[in-house]
């Protein structure tokens, strides 16, 4: 008995050291993988304003951006107020509507003027955007309330995210858009310093 | 050697008949999805917790609100498309947040949230309870191309798996003329709003 489970054993030895050398590499290939994609990023493409920009699930335009005292609904602040406005053209290309743009632009600036989150309008309406119908562009407006202290910007770098659609995720295989890092940089000055007219 | 080539097409076969199924069976999303209960405009769609009906449809350029004298312009790129209708619950208290718009290309267009202003009557601000029929209003921004051989959908919640959705054909007979404007005004007694077109 003992010897056939010996034999047995050494038979198995051979597909034992496959499988475990083989799940060892595979294991250091893919972080290493993973190490060396997160040292060189593939690089982001610079598009200027105006120009049209395929982030997967959206068309977005970049226009234009402004510093002003007043928002798009015309109400002036009680306290004087900055706001940076940005005007976008979006393309909803997906197949639901949806208000997932407004997790789309970022501004990449010094860490240590923290920005508040964004407010969407609806320049149609000049009030507060909701979801984008699929084949319905709209002209919509991202408004930033400047920090108090900080200097408006002359000229500023949007970053625009990416989106990839997958027909199952890797969770449940649901459908669904998922992120999918940046589609590109936008460089472009900023018009209507507020301050030099105040001073 | 023989027993080395056969267990190779085994796998191969194996490999074959996984991937014939990876792309030919139902993924989680249509497992999942919620179970429709058809129904044509004009009736009461009858659902286990909830019953809709649609009653008036109407395709406008502009719809304008009227509220406490102030009046609103909403344009659009499209048509707004306007039903009246009503809704009841049937077991407990409810309220039906979910109304998409499936054009016949399979797109789904939601319920449009323009209107944060008029209140009364919107369907999914409106709390239903058992028994009590409520007149509910309903508007989608639509491209033109989405509304004829479209149909209503209308459920709860859009994110509950296997939860029941009235599935609700527009009349398609008869060509709806679109007119150019229409204003929803607060209404007074049992309606919540009134409606006229011009």
């Amino acid at each position: 008995m003992p010897i056939a489970r010996r034999s047995k054993l050494k038979r198995r030895l051979p597909a034992m050291l496959v499988t475990g050398i083989g799940g060892m590499v595979a294991a250091a290939v893919s972080f290493a993988t993973a190490v060396y994609e997160a040292a060189n990023p593939a690089p982001v493409e610079l598009v200027k304003k105006d120009e049209p920009i395929d982030t997967g699930r959206w068309l977005v335009t970049i226009n234009n951006a402004s510093m002003a005292a007043v928002p798009p609904t015309g109400t002036k602040p009680v306290d004087a107020k900055r706001f940076l406005t940005v005007d976008l053209e979006l393309d909803n290309r997906s197949a639901a509507t949806s208000n997932a743009f407004m997790r789309l632009i970022s501004i990449e600036m010094l860490p240590s003027i923290k920005l508040p989150e964004p407010v969407y309008y609806l320049a149609r309406d000049k009030w507060i955007a909701s979801a984008i119908n699929p084949g319905m562009p709209e002209k919509v407006i991202a408004v930033w309330e400047w920090p108090e202290g900080s200097p408006s910007p002359k000229a500023l770098r949007f970053s625009v995210a990416k989106q990839i659609y997958k027909p199952r995720d890797n969770l449940y295989g649901a459908p669904g858009w998922f992120e999918d890092g940046k589609a590109a940089i936008v460089e472009m000055a900023v018009s209507g310093q507020p301050d030099e007219a105040v001073q | 050697m023989m027993a080395v080539l056969r267990s190779i097409l085994l796998l191969g076969l194996g490999a074959l008949v996984l991937f014939v199924m990876q792309h030919n069976t139902p993924g989680y999303g249509d497992i999942t999805s919620p179970i429709a209960i058809r129904g044509k405009a004009g009736e009461r769609v009858e659902g286990h917790a909830f019953a809709y009906g649609a009653a008036n449809v109407h395709l406008a350029r502009v719809v304008k609100t009227e509220s406490f004298g102030r009046v609103r312009d909403y344009s659009s790129s499209g048509v707004w498309l306007i039903i009246e209708g009503a809704a009841v619950a049937k077991k407990e208290s409810l309220t039906l947040l979910s109304a998409e718009w499936l054009s016949p290309g399979g797109i789904r267009y939601a319920l449009s949230q323009r209107f944060s202003t008029m209140r009364g009557g919107y369907l999914p601000t409106e709390r239903l309870e058992p028994g009590l029929p409520k007149p509910v209003l309903i508007a989608f921004e639509l491209p033109e191309t989405a509304i004829k051989g479209g149909r209503l959908l209308i459920a709860r919640s859009a994110l509950t798996p296997l939860g029941e959705e009235l599935w609700i054909d527009l009349d398609q007979k008869a060509q709806l003329e679109i007119k150019p404007s229409i204003t929803l005004a607060r209404g007074s007694g049992s309606m919540p709003w009134t409606l006229a077109a011009k």
